[in-house]
């Protein structure tokens, strides 16, 4: 008879045997080891989110310029301390949010906006201040008319983004992980672009719009963050690069 | 083994285990923010929000995949079973973190906007019907769900409620859990991330957890069919059988019996334990029970019943010899059913 422990029995409300001891301290030690090694590998790796930021450091921004409502709210800046006239402002509210409602009634007029700049590259959106103080009618009139270019239809490749998140409030802010906040924010009415994969007329991001020159049609909503290409309009509004895209032209790569 | 409920039955083992597991889990995090993120090549940082979704996601990832290694670990190599003796808190644990994953998630992708994050997650995420794009948060959901499930019922309470082979069963869906969360990284992170090195630490952990899986399981069917004869099924030479040890039969389909001998004397029960379906007959007799290789449980040999004050029973079978041939009963007893030992017949040296 024998009731012997058995050296490589273990009984978990026992002590283990001696030899077991040291191999269970072993993996315990090849176990952190593993945690250790995977977390820096993968963390060490991640892809490089891009240079876009809010640039708290310019402090807040006030600039005056003619309002297009379609088919995003955009400021065409004639005033600014930062901006050169001309270039244009895509805006949008806190979070996610645009600011349709608030630019309607000054649609084509000379308005004042105050807030918040968020940068990338040659992309500037304004996050406007709440109330009258972030958005409202400035003096005088908007007596000069946006220029505007047809560049014919392109066939064009890249990502739909919101405007937003790529231009820096996230980093990253694009990509498929991404890909519910950006719906969340082009829902909300913050302006899409398309990020090409190849400039397009010297710029890498164009505004999107529908095929009627509106805000993008819901069926868009689907193929944010992924690569494809589409077809579209792309007509130059003073500094800025809008895509009327066509949905039944998309190809997903 | 227990005769009332109390939330853990803590032992050096457990708090062995579970120290373990922490400091596990707190290097993961503390290297992958603290180490790892600072020697990304950025141009400005990563949102904080977003690093700590991801360590806390490929954390949970790469807890489930060390999870299910461990079972077919312990099958090819007995010294991997301590791994198996606490799985439960491992599995607990991996829930609260991939749980962590998703607050950060929601209070991040899904916040800052007039729509709820749960209405969010359950419809922004349209699919197109191709693949890439295909939402991935679905599959995340699943196995978040599935791992809530499991934790909640990861209790002694549950298993004794739910009966062993239930409440087997339902902890079986963590394979599902891994499956889902196997494409929730698939159709997002790696799709859309240029690192190589996450790919081959999930596609390798993949990898491993289906080989392992396949050896333990090639290992398990070498079992042979033992041979029927009648309501007998024929064992072979019951000298054999290591003192204090056991040989497992098939008795039919998945039903098996151990067959133990205590000095000379040799008993039949059913290789299932009643706590977990721990497989007995891989246990050893200590202190002149029968004990289960996973948690210890313990059963008498001759009637299957667990020492006083447990009420754990397991079924018996009948043996007896034909010549010098063991044949066991193909009819095991109810549990608890007291079956006389049979006595080892003497060799010539």
């Amino acid at each position: 008879m024998s009731n012997k422990r058995d050296d490589s029995f273990f009984i978990g409300w026992a002590a283990p045997p001696s030899p077991l001891r040291w191999f269970m301290v072993a993996v315990a030690g090849f176990l952190i080891v593993l945690f250790a090694f995977s977390a820096y590998v993968i963390a060490a790796t991640q892809a490089d989110p891009g240079g876009g930021s809010f640039r708290f450091d310019w402090g807040r921004q006030n600039v005056v310029g003619v309002l297009s409502l379609d088919p995003y709210p955009v400021i065409h800046v004639t005033e600014s301390e930062r901006f050169p006239a001309g270039h244009a402002l895509l805006l949008s509210g806190n979070g996610k949010r645009g600011v349709q409602e608030r630019a309607e009634p000054l649609d084509g007029q000379l308005v004042q906006a105050s807030g918040v700049i968020i940068n990338r590259g040659d992309i500037d959106m304004l996050q406007v201040r709440n109330g009258e103080a972030g958005l409202s009618a400035a003096e005088g009139d908007a007596a000069t008319p946006i220029e505007s270019e047809d560049l014919g239809r392109w066939r064009i490749a890249g990502e739909i983004c919101d405007g937003k998140c790529y231009t820096g409030a996230m980093r990253p802010g694009q990509g498929l992980a991404h890909r519910a906040c950006a719906n969340f924010c082009i829902i909300g009415g913050v302006p899409p672009i398309f990020v090409s994969t190849v400039p397009v007329e010297g710029e890498e991001f164009l505004l999107l719009a529908g095929p009627d020159g509106g805000p993008i049609p819901d069926e868009l909503m689907a193929q944010a963050a992924i690569l494809l290409e589409i077809e579209g309009q792309v007509e130059r509004l003073g500094d800025l690069l809008v895509f009327q895209v066509d949905p039944d032209t998309i190809s997903v790569f | 083994m227990s005769v009332k409920y109390i939330p853990v039955q803590w032992n050096f083992n457990k708090y062995f285990y579970d120290l373990v597991l922490l400091i596990c889990v707190a290097v993961y995090i503390l290297v992958f923010i603290r180490i790892g993120t600072p020697e990304a090549g950025v141009t400005r940082p990563i949102d904080g929000a977003i690093i700590r979704m991801r360590a806390f996601g490929t954390c949970a990832f790469l807890m489930l995949t060390v999870i299910l290694c461990i079972g077919p670990l312990a099958r090819l190599d007995r010294r991997f079973l301590p791994l198996l003796y606490n799985r439960r808190h491992f599995g607990v644990l991996t829930f609260l973190v991939a749980l962590t994953h998703v607050v950060y998630v929601l209070n991040w992708y899904y916040a800052f906007s007039d729509i709820s994050p749960v209405v969010g997650l359950l419809t922004t995420s349209e699919t197109s019907g191709q693949l890439l794009g295909f939402p991935f948060e679905w599959f995340g959901m699943l196995a978040l769900v599935i791992l809530a499930i499991l934790a909640f019922t990861s209790h002694d309470f549950w298993l004794a409620f739910l009966s062993a082979p239930v409440w087997k069963r339902l902890h079986l869906l963590i394979y599902v859990a891994y499956a889902a969360a196997v494409a929730h990284f698939a159709l997002g992170y790696l799709q859309d991330a240029t690192n190589p090195f996450f790919m081959i630490v999930a596609g390798g952990g993949a990898v491993m957890v289906s080989v392992l899986h396949l050896a333990a399981g090639l290992k398990a069917s070498a079992d042979g069919e033992q041979a029927h004869k009648g309501e007998w099924i024929e064992v072979g030479d019951p000298t054999v059988i290591p003192d204090g040890r056991a040989i497992i039969v098939r008795i039919k389909g998945n039903e098996r019996a151990a067959i133990f001998r205590n000095g000379d004397a040799l008993s039949a029960v059913s290789n299932a334990c009643a706590h977990q379906n721990g497989p007995l007959g891989e246990g050893r007799i200590i202190d002149g029970c029968i004990t289960c290789p996973w948690h210890g449980f313990q059963y008498r040999p001759e009637d299957g019943c667990a020492p006083a004050p447990f009420t754990e029973k397991i079924p018996t079978y009948d043996l007896r010899l034909e010549g010098d041939t063991l044949l066991i009963a193909a009819k095991a007893h109810p549990p608890g059913t007291k079956v006389d030992p049979l006595t080892v017949p003497e060799r010539d040296a």
